[in-house]
């Protein structure tokens, strides 16, 4: 990141009284804090002035579009570290990414104006071995791949879906039902009595349910080739914290067990079998064998012929 | 009941040698009176024969054979290649099938009965879930059970004991026809949608050999279709071979493993092996699996991406954590030891419940009944380990089929479910792949415990399913429990994936279950898909194998020896060198003349006492200086396209017209020969002469007297007989030695024991 390359730069040119001649002044300038593009900017330029002429130096169009590309990282991993509790990434986060994607295609498209061999995809892509946009950019694709973000945007990206976005409201309200009911409550019941919330949200909870159900159903049949079946994490997350709430923290779903007709349904089974083997074998008459003898020649000797031989 | 005595001398047997023991033999038959016993494992049952391996090298034969010519022979080839093919493709396919619609029916079974589970966990009622489980799953097996226990009573079972003794050379009726298959596919998908302890991949050897049986014949006698094409492969000799070929392509459909179907083949079956029929197989095998892997990839949706081999795949074990080290190997053998211990128990339970099922569980309906039985027993175990589990885990995105959630929080689901609530397959999968902490050690202790019971108790029953699955899943659970606690113990982070050992602790259970050695080991490498995991998984089965066998034998050798099939295995029992030729033959023989009276023919044949298949040719009329030397051998099937197409001397005298006989019309009656009931002939025709010379075999093998039981034995075996004519010093024939004879010594517990033949 840029500060933090700024911040090395002294010791930097402490080893390097040559560059530190030229740099010198200039550091003295910075001064912060500083908008990170600012920042940034002073940088570049100064590494730009202060080079000797011999080493290839990056057209200004491709720097520009470099910088562009740094801002917009540093904005997306911003906005992706802040809602990473509770996570909201993919409806935080959507423009800067889309943001960033369009900046990463116009660098690899883009050609500099001076020459063939200046072009900006190929000096800033592939130059050196870290190729640390690609590799930067290929970390974002895969974090919003993981994170299944394409799932609850509308199809151009622009946007949450309107399935999402129903979820999301239905998710609010129900939250705002518990803490209602919450609220409401007297405080010197004792903590695990939630009975009021149960009661008054279950309407809220059942109908977010089933719409996570259903969406989750949907999205099985219709992107089986594309993306996998998750949705997208924003939704998970807020149903698996509703669910959480719901099931352990209020304790409201209590199923109930009838313990006493399955005991009883599955003795009867497992009698079954065992009248059935009891009453093949006192009732089926065996099955026996017909013995033929064998037409041979000493035929009965033979046997004890081995066992003599061999005891 | 006829003696043999009442036969002795109808083929003109004058051996001087004989009349002393024939007069014993007399003598002592009243004494012996035949009687009943129970069914027993020391029996021989007279309903199996032996195949004919060994060609008939009478005129006809060498007349063909020197007809055709290079080109000819090559064409041949051509068309052994082709036929391989087409076996690998519909074995292929045939698996395709049988997954597909396993997977949507069991899908559909799932479906119902989560959203039953679902709706009366709320509400209260589980127990009409339960019900609803068990009949679905009654039902199911029940349609499965009838057809096998009504229709083909040879289609039970995982095949794979019928198909090792097809290899060995003993004809089990019907064990390779089209409506065999038919009855094996549709019974195989039933049991395992019907939810029973069972798996679809031993079946898929059984169908893989009938279809190549069928195929390389060229004609279907059950749809009475001849497509008169490959009419050259119309014998035994071919016919095994192609035998082992489908096996072959079974095996590598099952597993996809092709290299393991080779060697399966090789390891179980052919006696007769040569590297261009291994080439071939292999062949099959490659195109079976490949066949299976892109009719199955274009069904998920992903054509040419090709990544479903088998019918099972045990996912990939290519990541860091799934490597071993060397200091794992004797954990590795210590579970090879623990999987022989329960293997021979399961062996050993299955044993006596097969017995039990032999002597009072015989009749169809009783079969049926049982079948049912053991299914809803199936389920109820399944309902009620979930219900009592109290074992939740979060539901990660999709890994699980059929979430259950029962009375976990919500998004959680019971993980006793996703071991039970399955099919067999996915369980194995879920328990090789899921991440550590997925299952809790109690889970696994019960769901191995009754998976266990579960299995032992399902393999036997008269559905056709198979055995290797519920082996791996034993296997895996208790692999997994081992993986865990050993984790525990040690609290290191080093052997912390219990994966691994799940694939051990299957390979381990599976081979002290079956006893398979080279193939099992090849099988369950490239069904993992990685080469390291040879080492271990061989040292596995070896100690799994060692120690199985110290207490009870292979369950498919059980299953033969219990079935009475005369098995002859690789070598002689070993202190059976005082036992010589003349201990061990069957004698006096039924033998018939060169030239021989139709009517005597026809009695010989017509006797029901001896259903005998071979009969030794002797010169026609001996007087004081010749002795009625051996000339041929004769077979019974041969016998009865000469009586069928009337082939007589007085006819053949009568009209110069009449066709030659040729070896054509002996294929177009094999292998259904039709019995000498059904052939007519009249009062006058039973005076006529029929000439064998012919017809039978001028070189049959023999041995003297003085041969030992090993040397008879290699001898038949390694040559694939049928019989083997004793004869003495003067070339007359003493006695006949067929399978039978040598397969009832075996080798028990007090050293070299004699089985007994008897009608079942």
């Amino acid at each position: 990141m840029a500060p933090l390359s700024c911040r090395l730069l002294p010791p930097l040119l402490l080893l390097l009284p040559s560059l530190a001649l030229a740099l010198g002044p200039a550091t003295e300038e910075l001064r912060w804090p500083l908008a990170l593009g600012e920042a940034e900017e002073l940088a570049e330029e100064l590494w730009g002035a202060g080079l000797p002429g011999d080493l290839p130096e990056l057209e200004p169009e491709c720097r520009r579009l470099l910088v562009a590309f740094a801002e917009s990282s540093a904005a997306l991993t911003g906005c992706l570290a802040r809602r990473a509790r509770p996570v909201r990434l993919c409806q935080g986060c959507h423009r800067h990414y889309r943001l960033l994607l369009a900046q990463y295609g116009t660098i690899a498209r883009a050609v500099g104006n001076s020459s063939e061999s200046h072009n900006c995809a190929k000096s800033i892509l592939t130059s050196d071995r870290l190729q640390i946009v690609v590799t930067l950019s290929q970390f974002f694709n895969e974090t919003w791949e993981a994170a299944n973000c394409a799932n609850c945007l509308k199809n151009n990206s622009e946007g949450l879906s309107n399935s999402t976005v129903e979820f999301l409201d239905l998710f609010n309200k129900s939250l705002t039902c518990f803490e209602h009911n919450l609220q409401g409550q007297t405080f010197y019941l004792s903590p695990n009595n939630y009975t009021e919330v149960c009661k008054n949200c279950n309407e809220t909870y059942r109908m977010l349910n089933d719409l996570y159900n259903n969406l989750q159903r949907m999205n099985r049949q219709g992107g089986e080739s594309g993306h996998s079946a998750h949705l997208c994490i924003d939704v998970e997350d807020a149903m698996n914290i509703t669910r959480k709430l719901w099931s352990r923290t209020f304790n409201c779903s209590v199923p109930c067990s009838d313990t006493v007709p399955v005991i009883a349904v599955s003795s009867f089974i497992l009698f079954l079998p065992i009248v059935f083997y009891l009453s093949s074998f006192l009732h089926s008459k065996q099955k026996k064998r017909i013995l033929i003898l064998p037409k041979r020649i000493q035929s009965n000797a033979s046997l004890v012929n081995i066992q003599e031989k061999y005891s | 009941q006829l003696t043999p005595s009442s036969f002795l001398r109808i083929g003109q047997l004058s051996n001087v040698d004989l009349n002393e023991d024939v007069r014993e033999l007399e003598t002592e038959l009243p004494r012996q009176h035949p009687n009943e016993i129970p069914h027993n494992e020391k029996l021989l049952s007279l309903k199996y024969e032996s195949l004919d391996y060994d060609n008939s090298e009478n005129q006809l034969f060498l007349e063909e054979e020197r007809r055709i010519n290079h080109a000819a022979f090559r064409t041949v080839e051509i068309k052994r290649w082709v036929i391989c093919a087409m076996i690998g493709i519909l074995t292929g396919l045939v698996a395709c099938f049988i997954d597909i619609v396993v997977e949507n029916l069991a899908g559909l079974k799932y479906r119902v009965v989560k959203g039953n589970i679902d709706k009366f966990t709320e509400k209260g009622g589980l127990s009409f879930s339960l019900l609803l489980w068990a009949t679905l799953n009654a039902s199911v097996v029940m349609v499965g059970s009838v057809i096998v226990a009504f229709i083909e009573p040879v289609a039970a079972g995982s095949g794979i004991p019928q198909i090792k003794c097809y290899l060995n050379g003993v004809k089990i009726p019907h064990v390779v026809r089209l409506k065999t298959l038919v009855i094996k596919v549709c019974g195989v998908i039933l049991s395992v949608v019907g939810g029973l302890a069972v798996g679809k991949e031993g079946p898929m050897i059984h169908s893989g050999a009938v279809i190549a049986a069928g195929i390389s014949q060229g004609r279907s006698t059950s749809l009475k279709r001849d497509f008169k094409i490959f009419e050259y492969f119309r014998r035994d000799t071919e016919k095994r071979d192609f035998v082992s070929a489908g096996a072959a392509a079974g095996v590598s459909a099952a597993f996809g493993a092709p290299v393991g179907g080779v060697l399966f083949s090789l390891e179980e079956g052919a006696s007769f092996w040569n590297q261009f029929l291994t080439w071939r197989i292999f062949f099959a095998s490659m195109i079976s699996t490949f066949t299976l892997n892109s009719v199955l990839s274009v069904y998920h949706g992903n054509a040419w991406d090709l990544s479903s081999p088998g019918l099972i795949n045990f996912g990939r074990f290519d990541n860091e954590k799934m490597g071993y080290t060397i200091q794992e190997i004797p954990i590795f053998i210590f579970m090879g030891v623990v999987g022989g211990i329960l293997g021979a128990l399961f062996n050993a339970l299955n044993y006596w419940l097969t017995m039990f099922r032999i002597r009072y569980i015989h009749r169809p309906c009783l079969q049926v009944v049982e079948a049912m039985l053991v299914a809803a027993v199936t389920a109820m175990v399944a309902f009620v380990m979930i219900y009592c589990s109290r074992d939740c885990q979060p539901i990660q995105g999709s890994s699980v089929a059929y979430p259950l959630q029962l009375f976990c929080a919500d998004g959680e689901y019971n993980s006793m479910a996703t071991a039970f609530f399955n099919t067999p397959e996915k369980s194995v999968v879920n328990l090789f792949h899921d991440p550590p902490g997925s299952y809790n050690p109690m889970t696994l202790g019960m769901f191995t415990l009754m998976y266990f019971f579960l299995a032992c108790w399902t393999y036997g029953l008269t559905v056709s399913a198979g055995v290797f699955i519920p082996s791996l899943l034993i296997g895996a659970a208790w692999g997994r429990l081992f993986g865990i606690s050993l984790s525990y113990l040690t609290k290191g982070s080093i052997w912390a994936d219990p994966g691994k050992y799940a694939l051990m602790g299957a390979a381990a259970q599976l081979g002290g279950i079956v006893r398979m050695t080279l193939s099992l080991t090849v099988i369950m490498m490239e069904a993992t898909g990685n080469v390291t995991y040879g080492f271990p998984i061989m040292l596995v089965l070896m100690t799994a194998k060692i120690v199985g066998d110290y207490f009870v034998e292979g369950l498919y050798d059980m299953h033969i020896q219990l079935q009475s099939v005369p098995f002859l295995h690789w070598e002689a029992p070993v202190t059976s060198h005082s036992l010589t030729a003349r201990e061990v033959m069957s004698a006096p023989v039924t033998c018939l003349r060169r030239i021989e009276r139709v009517g005597t023919v026809v009695d010989i044949l017509s006797d029901t006492s001896s259903n005998h298949n071979g009969f030794p040719v002797v010169e026609s009329n001996p007087d004081a200086t010749q002795v009625a030397g051996l000339r041929g051998l004769i077979l019974r099937s041969q016998l009865i396209v000469l009586l069928k197409h009337k082939v007589f001397v007085e006819r053949a005298n009568l009209s110069l017209v009449q066709r030659r006989l040729k070896l054509k019309d002996f294929r177009d009656a094999y292998p259904r020969f039709p019995p000498i009931q059904s052939i007519h002939v009249s009062q006058d025709e039973r005076e006529c002469m029929i000439d064998l010379s012919e017809f039978m075999n001028p070189s049959p093998y023999t041995v003297p007297q003085e041969a030992s039981l090993p040397r008879v034995f290699k001898l038949f075996r390694a040559l694939g007989l049928r019989h083997l004519v004793v004869v003495d010093n003067r070339n007359e024939v003493v006695g006949m030695v067929t399978r039978k004879d040598l397969a009832r010594y075996r080798l028990g517990k007090e050293g070299l024991e004699e089985l007994s033949l008897a009608q079942t």
